[in-house]
């Protein structure tokens, strides 16, 4: 089965470059008639963004719609001189890692449970899929609620079972809400990681379990030798993807306490957007996004040549 | 030239001489407000529908917005030029607008109305600088102290008037299930005014020196961040997230004895007792040193952003109906008890005294108005008016400097010091 794939590709890549000599002018033509389109698309809603924003952090614009003056490394200089910047830095760090043990470990164990056959896992399988199916701003308006200190049932259930002596304000200091944040954006988007990790353990040959459990394989040892090798694949991509997502984040955090309290909550997505809309500092913002952009591209590179399986390992 | 080419000449001069004419219609005006909630677009809507009928030749049409946004999205509509002919503002919204170029002076308009209804100086006051006036006033409003008059009587305290005495009776009003008031700490325009509230009490309404240097680090500013401190102890813990809406629902919930606000009449006849003899209200305390209480009164006007005549014309002509007094009242009670009028006829319309929750409320109400006549803006008083506001305004640099007290636990001088650094960082440019 390893020898079949090589072949199968090397005779695919000689019938590719046969094909792509013989072709005639006029399907070539069509080929790209038929991608311009996206390609324009993409041009004009990415690159075309892109080269603005970047245009942008070489002036000094303050005020949207304003005009400004080529500043040269000004805005640079000064985004990377603030203390602001760099502790929005260090807070983004702290949600990325956060949001990736918690939504990690909150999806393996998920998707472990959901693996089993039980009387009902079709309806389970949809219900855990539901908090990542919720618009952002119902899960914001639900978790204030719940958390809130006039009415909101943690409270009462806190102080009635004596938990907590008084309600606690989940969003009233830098830890708590902190912590608060980082919880509802994982209980947000973990679901979505066990459904991906879910496909992943499904497409692992049962024939492999059988034969680890035959040969006295304890429940740890096929989760450590089966499925952890065999999610490789789908660990590298969610990792990756999960980790340029996360610091994203923008919508959650802003709703549920705008950067607060006191900037305990204020990652770079969160500056950035301070900076331009309410500091009225337009072109520093656009110096911070390329910034953050250049540190995003650095971490993807570094982490597709560290974290890429093998393709042996892919092969198992 | 051929027969047809002078033909098809004819054509396009047909076209381009009398193709407008032909599509000339009524002139067509859209304006933004930040006035949402349904029932108040609804009322909006309702004054407009007898407008466009009254008047062919115009057609006006309302696209609500909301606070949140108008910040980034009124400047970035201006620049793509899709601005609207009218946009409804508060007085520190106006400079930004202005900045881009987009706000027509109204001072002859204004004048017109002044002398046709009388506004109340106030009004025009946080709009006229720079030799002009640049918004049309249509309606204040201002902080006042609610409270319940039954839970001050159970408690047995008597409602204050000084710092000392409200303190214990904030104290004395905080129990296992209700505090004694509620505060807002979030970094939002809601802890702005109350911040300011206590500014104007402890006497540090002036943030501008008349030179245009800030004067916010002061005895009297530390003494204001001071006491919210000891009042904020008595407030819920989730405060520091909040905004109007979730101080509202902590008082109409019974959780909080007391909280500032412009008014709570609408909540508390819909969604709490409703019951008007027992909703208090008063004027908000004051330090030692003043003699006086006052508070934070935003006037809402509305902005020309069109520079087209024609439009302009039919703009005022909407302004004119709306300001009449068989109209005005109706505008304003589109959130009775909230929205209080600017004008000297507008003060005694029926239309505006005859409204259902006004009448129920009249002695609220008639507080609301006495309180308003102390107000005051933060970088609209004394006649030291600074556009450099807006940049203090939208960054939300009191509440801010508030947070360093209440959140980071900082010594309010050393707090207040470093909000006057931030301010002054704010309007560098």
């Amino acid at each position: 089965m390893t020898n079949a794939t090589p072949t199968t590709t090397g005779r695919a890549r000689t019938g590719l470059l046969a094909g792509r000599f013989r072709r005639p002018a006029g399907d070539t033509l069509l080929g790209y008639l038929l991608v311009a389109p996206l390609i324009l698309w993409l041009a004009g809603t990415i690159l075309y963004p892109l080269l603005s924003a970047i245009r942008l952090s070489f002036l000094d614009v303050g005020i949207i719609g304003t005009g400004g003056q080529f500043v040269g490394l000004e805005n640079y200089s000064k985004v990377l001189g603030s203390d602001n910047f760099w502790e929005a830095f260090g807070r983004s760090l702290v949600w990325v890692v956060a949001n990736a043990v918690l939504q990690t470990l909150a999806a393996f164990i998920t998707a472990l449970i959901l693996k089993q056959r039980f009387r009902g896992q079709g309806l389970a399988r949809v219900w855990v899929i539901l908090s990542w199916i919720v618009p952002t701003v119902v899960v914001v308006i639900i978790w204030r609620w719940l958390l809130g200190t006039s009415g909101g049932i943690v409270n009462y259930l806190l102080v009635t079972l004596g938990i907590t002596p008084q309600p606690v304000g989940f969003f009233g200091t830098g830890p708590t809400a902190r912590t608060s944040v980082i919880f509802i954006n994982s209980w947000r988007w973990f679901p979505l990681m066990a459904v991906i990790l879910l496909a992943g353990m499904q497409s692992i040959p049962e024939e492999l379990y059988e034969a680890a459990s035959v040969d006295g394989a304890s429940a740890w040892q096929r989760f450590w030798h089966i499925t952890m090798p065999g999610l490789q694949a789908v660990l590298f991509v969610m990792g990756l993807v999960g980790m340029l997502w996360s610091i994203n984040v923008f919508d959650i955090i802003w709703l549920l306490t705008r950067g607060g309290p006191s900037a305990a909550t204020t990652t770079l997505p969160v500056f950035i957007y301070d900076t331009a809309f309410f500091k009225y500092r337009l072109s520093r913002s656009a110096a911070a996004s390329v910034v953050l952009g250049l540190v995003l591209l650095a971490f993807a590179v570094l982490y597709t040549r560290v974290m890429a399986p093998r393709a042996e390992e892919e092969q198992g | 030239m051929s027969k047809i080419a002078r033909l098809l000449l004819i054509a396009v001069f047909l076209i381009v001489a009398i193709g407008p004419v032909a599509a000339q219609g009524p002139v067509e005006i859209v304006f933004w407000h930040m006035e949402q909630p349904p029932h108040r677009v609804a009322r909006v809507q309702e004054l407009l529908d007898e407008f466009n009928a009254a008047h062919p030749d115009i057609v006006v049409r309302q696209e609500p917005q909301n606070w949140g946004e108008i910040y980034t999205k009124a400047p970035a509509a201006v620049a793509a030029g899709n601005a609207p002919d009218m946009l409804f503002a508060i007085p520190d919204f106006t400079p930004i607008i202005r900045a881009v170029g987009a706000v027509q002076p109204v001072d002859d308009f204004v004048a017109e109305m002044n002398e046709a209804h009388g506004f109340f100086p106030a009004a025009i006051e946080p709009y006229s600088y720079e030799d002009h006036v640049w918004a049309v006033p249509l309606w204040n409003m201002a902080h006042s102290l609610w409270y319940r008059k039954s839970v001050f009587a159970e408690a047995g305290v008597e409602p204050p008037t000084t710092w000392d005495e409200w303190l214990a009776a904030v104290q004395t009003l905080t129990t296992d299930t209700q505090y004694g008031i509620g505060l807002p700490a979030n970094r939002h325009l809601y802890t702005d005014q109350t911040t300011y509230d206590f500014m104007i009490n402890a006497g540090a309404s002036e943030i501008y020196n008349p030179d245009g240097t800030l004067r916010f680090n002061n005895e009297a500013t530390v003494a204001a961040f001071d006491f919210y401190k000891q009042l904020y102890q008595y407030s819920p813990p989730d405060s520091p997230n909040w905004t109007w809406g979730e101080a509202e629902a902590c008082f109409a919930s019974r959780t909080c004895a007391s909280i500032l606000q412009f008014t709570v009449i609408t909540t508390y006849d819909t969604q709490a007792e409703g019951d008007p003899e027992d909703l208090g209200v008063m004027a908000i305390p004051h330090s030692a040193d003043v003699e006086q209480s006052g508070t934070i009164a935003y006037v809402n006007g509305v902005m020309v952003l069109t520079d087209d005549p024609a439009k302009q014309e039919a703009i005022y002509t909407f302004l004119r109906f709306l300001l009449e007094p068989e109209n005005y009242g109706r505008f304003l009670n589109m959130e009775p008890g909230l929205f209080l009028p600017v004008t000297e006829s507008g003060s005694q319309a029926a239309s505006y005294w005859e409204d259902p929750m006004v009448v129920k409320y009249k002695s609220q109400i008639e507080v609301m108005l006495e309180n308003s006549r102390n107000g005051m803006l933060f970088g609209f008083t004394g006649g030291n008016i600074f556009p450099s506001i807006a940049q203090i305004s939208a960054q939300n640099l009191l509440a801010q400097t508030l947070q360093k007290v209440l959140i980071d636990n900082m010594d309010p001088a050393e707090a207040v010091a470093e909000g006057q650094a931030l301010m002054e960082e704010a309007i560098e440019d």
